[in-house]
């Protein structure tokens, strides 16, 4: 295994962490389960958007 | 509380519709608060006039928040505020308490009272009560066309005469009479001089202990009786109504009591039921008054059907075979699809990958990771869709016919063994789709104690991400009782809740249920159009939640498989490593091996990735050393096509036929011999039912956990819901193995 393998292995395990952050934690509990008529996520969340 | 459907965009008139503008700062603005019983087609009116899109069902209690919508109507600006819906304005429910605090604190230039037509004697009830507020009326006497067809005559001129406000027939599904509503607003404003509400004469007992507790307000708080309605002030003040008592910082020195207690030694009753039989009187008197129905009235279907839906007996049986109906249904509608997402998917995709790997000269640990991580963990999920969408199908088919209402309704008395009402179980049937919304629906519920053990108890529902965990192992171990085995899950979830419930009640939750008042709407046909969009509503966060986070878990689960670097054997990987060191806590349960143990905790992330896991751990190790020849890319597409086709027809037969699935799937199982079989050579029927019976009660999802955390600003509950769950499923997934094995069911 090269170097550069190192750094794509590394690139991928950051990303796949960023966007588990991003699709878990940083949406504050909303998922696209909530109906999309009274669930606001554009909206500053205080967990009333949904 | 801050609305949350605040729309700053401007509307128009265009024919029948409205057209989107850009806001005119210049006009005046007019605020119109809709107020109106739960299921009486307020947030149907507001989405007809301001084309808004509010939730809307045939389901009590669908806005729970105030909200607002903004257009322009003949040169105004109207502010339109979207009131929950309340069946009185006795501050016991959040929602009387919104409805309420805005009415008399925020005074709107108009109330648009939503009054279902159908209904009329007990919307009146609400009615009376808008009046006391002394604030400009008009009434949307709605649903008319309902009333009309089971032959109601409402003389709406005489209603005017009674109440002294505007009364307009309208129909808001079609559309109908929204424009005279709007012109009947206007020229309100528009025109002083016209008619406010009636005093309605409560008899003379009310009337002069009112009159009494009216001047006392006025000499003692000048200020108040200048801001509120002083008559409204009095029956409340008469009532006792702590919350305006503490609200309005009135004190005990107000000299009401000889007229309070003239009062209740009248009628021997308190105040608040004296003044609730007055206003009913009023709405009783006045239905009398303006409605005429048809002599002989023949009993309506809605009324056939609740006899037996409704019965004390039938009820919950009927409920609990509505339920197998529809996870027998959602089995044999969508195996056959299923089936070919999973060909699909390990066939013709993952070798579509492959090439397209081997294209861009990718290493061979990445071509592993597209294969084996991403197509074999977020493949094993996405096979699951068909069986999901087809779930929340008739889940939503439910709901919108109104039956989930009377499921809701013959929950009631085993819900208040548990210290709650029927209420509860509202969000405790969304929960089946997904318990995050769930979460957020305890909101509906009357007091913080309710709603904190309701969402303790949501997670028990079997939400959907949940189906793919069952489908998979239902699939490989009880393929004939597929139906029987899932309902059997779902209803373990409600019974344990019922159990759990029971324990609470006891410990962290002592007190009785409120009163459970609940709308029963009539049954209706859902259209097909509405089903499909909100079937897609519930549906789609699982694509979603497959191109997010289980691709994440899919990616980090296949690195966790593979280091450190060069590992011979899974077992030996860090993932491997984790999951034989929480091997032994769950061997008692008969799934004492590190490939349960990982996926179950990468499952933590979402249930579904459960599956997602062990089709990462299992699926090579079962494909190792098969070396097929590769058909062409045309040769793919074209079985693709084939088997699509025939995999809609066998779902449309079995939709027909309702028989069993196994000679079906039995055919399909002999192509995959992928996941299934390699969990054939690792767990037995029983340590299956054991393992499925602890994904459906281990602790909740991440996301579920976060939707706690920002519901009830704490994360207490969750630490409660983990701790309890955990412990749950483990003592239950016991129970089944051990039990299983001492009665030679075999392990």
């Amino acid at each position: 295994m090269g170097f550069s393998d190192i750094i794509w292995m590394g690139l991928i395990i950051v990303g796949a962490l960023y966007l588990l952050y991003r699709s878990v934690w940083k949406k504050k509990g909303h998922c696209a389960g909530c109906s999309s008529s009274s669930c606001d996520m554009g909206k500053k969340s205080n967990a009333k958007g949904c | 509380m801050s609305s949350q459907m605040t729309d700053d965009r401007v509307q128009t008139e265009k024919g029948a519709g409205f057209q989107l503008q850009t806001p005119n700062s210049a006009l005046r603005t007019i605020t119109i608060a809709v107020a109106g019983n739960p299921n009486s087609g307020k947030s149907t009116l507001i989405n007809a006039i301001a084309g808004t899109r509010l939730q809307v069902g045939n389901w009590p209690g669908v806005t729970v928040e105030k909200k607002e919508a903004m257009f322009e109507y003949e040169g105004t600006r109207i502010k339109l505020v979207d009131l929950p819906g309340v069946y009185s304005l006795s501050p016991y429910t959040q929602e009387e308490i919104i409805t309420r605090d805005y009415l008399v604190h925020e005074r709107p230039d108009v109330i648009i009272d939503v009054v279902d037509a159908t209904n009329l004697e007990r919307n009146l009830y609400l009615t009376v009560q808008l009046l006391e507020l002394e604030l400009p009326v008009v009434m949307a006497l709605n649903i008319f066309d309902e009333a009309e067809k089971k032959g109601h005559k409402i003389d709406t001129k005489a209603m005017e005469e009674t109440l002294g406000v505007k009364v307009v027939p309208t129909t808001a599904t079609r559309k109908n009479g929204l424009h005279d509503l709007l012109k009947a607003v206007v020229n309100i404003v528009d025109s002083p001089s016209s008619p406010y509400p009636k005093k309605l004469n409560y008899g003379e007992d009310i009337e002069s202990a009112t009159r009494t507790v009216g001047k006392q307000i006025q000499s003692a708080y000048p200020s108040l009786a200048e801001k509120y309605p002083l008559r409204w002030l009095s029956f409340k003040l008469m009532e006792q109504d702590e919350h305006v008592q503490r609200e309005l910082l009135i004190s005990g020195d107000l000299q009401i009591e000889d007229a309070v207690q003239h009062l209740k030694k009248a009628h021997e009753e308190d105040v608040e039921s004296i003044m609730a039989d007055a206003r009913y009187a009023q709405a009783a008197g006045l239905t009398r008054e303006v409605l005429k129905r048809p002599e002989l009235r023949k009993m309506e279907i809605t009324e056939k059907i609740d006899r037996l839906a409704l019965n004390r007996f039938l009820g919950i049986p009927l409920f609990l075979a509505a339920m197998w109906f529809v996870f027998k249904l959602t089995f044999d509608v969508s195996k056959p699809l299923a089936d070919w997402m999973n060909a699909a998917t390990t066939g013709p995709f993952k070798r579509w990958a492959e090439a397209l790997v081997g294209l861009v000269h990718a290493p061979a640990w990445m071509s592993s990771l597209v294969t084996d991580g991403v197509i074999a963990g977020v493949g094993s999920v996405l096979v699951f869709v068909p069986v999901i969408f087809a779930m929340m199908f008739f889940i939503t088919f439910l709901e919108g016919s109104g039956y989930m209402a009377r499921a809701a309704f013959v929950m009631d008395r085993a819900m208040h063994a548990i210290g709650l009402h029927g209420k509860s179980f509202i969000p405790m049937l969304l929960g089946f789709g997904c318990n995050v919304p769930a979460i957020y629906a305890t909101r509906t519920l009357e007091n913080p104690r309710d709603k904190a053990l309701t969402a303790l108890l949501v997670p028990l529902m079997s939400c959907g991400a949940r189906l793919p965990v069952y489908v998979v192992f239902i699939g490989a171990f009880f393929p004939s009782h597929a139906g029987m085995v899932l309902w059997s899950l779902y209803v373990m979830g409600i019974a344990l809740a019922i159990v759990m419930g029971l324990i609470f009640k006891r410990t962290l939750f002592r007190g009785e249920a409120p009163m459970f008042i609940m709308e029963l709407p009539p049954y209706r046909m859902p259209s097909f159009k509405s089903l499909m969009i909100h079937t897609w509503e519930k549906g789609k966060h699982f694509l979603i939640k497959a191109g997010t986070y289980i691709l994440a878990v899919s990616i980090l689960v296949w690195f966790l498989l593979n280091l450190p670097w060069g590992v011979e054997n899974k077992k030996d990987s860090y993932l491997g490593q984790v999951g034989q060191a929480a091997a032994p806590m769950l061997k008692p349960l008969g799934f004492g091996n590190w490939e349960a143990a990982s996926s179950l905790m990468a499952g933590v992330i979402a249930k579904e990735i459960v599956v997602g896991t062990m089709g990462e751990i299992y699926v090579k190790k079962s494909e190792e050393g098969k070396k097929e020849q590769q058909p062409a890319f045309t040769d793919d597409l074209k079985e693709l096509g084939t088997s699509f086709a025939s995999a809609v027809r066998d779902s449309t037969k079995n939709v027909l036929s309702t028989v069993a699935i196994t000679s079906l799937s039995a055919e399909q199982d002999e192509k995959r011999a992928g996941l299934k079989t390699a969990l054939q050579g690792v767990f037995t029927p029983l340590t299956a039912y054991a393992f499925i019976t602890f994904v459906l009660l281990y602790m909740p999802c991440v996301v579920v956990a976060i939707a706690m955390r920002q519901e009830f600003g704490t994360w207490k509950w969750f630490g409660i819901a983990f701790a309890y769950q955990t412990a749950l499923a483990w003592l239950a997934a016991f129970v089944i193995y051990q039990g299983g094995r001492l009665l030679g069911i075999g392990g």
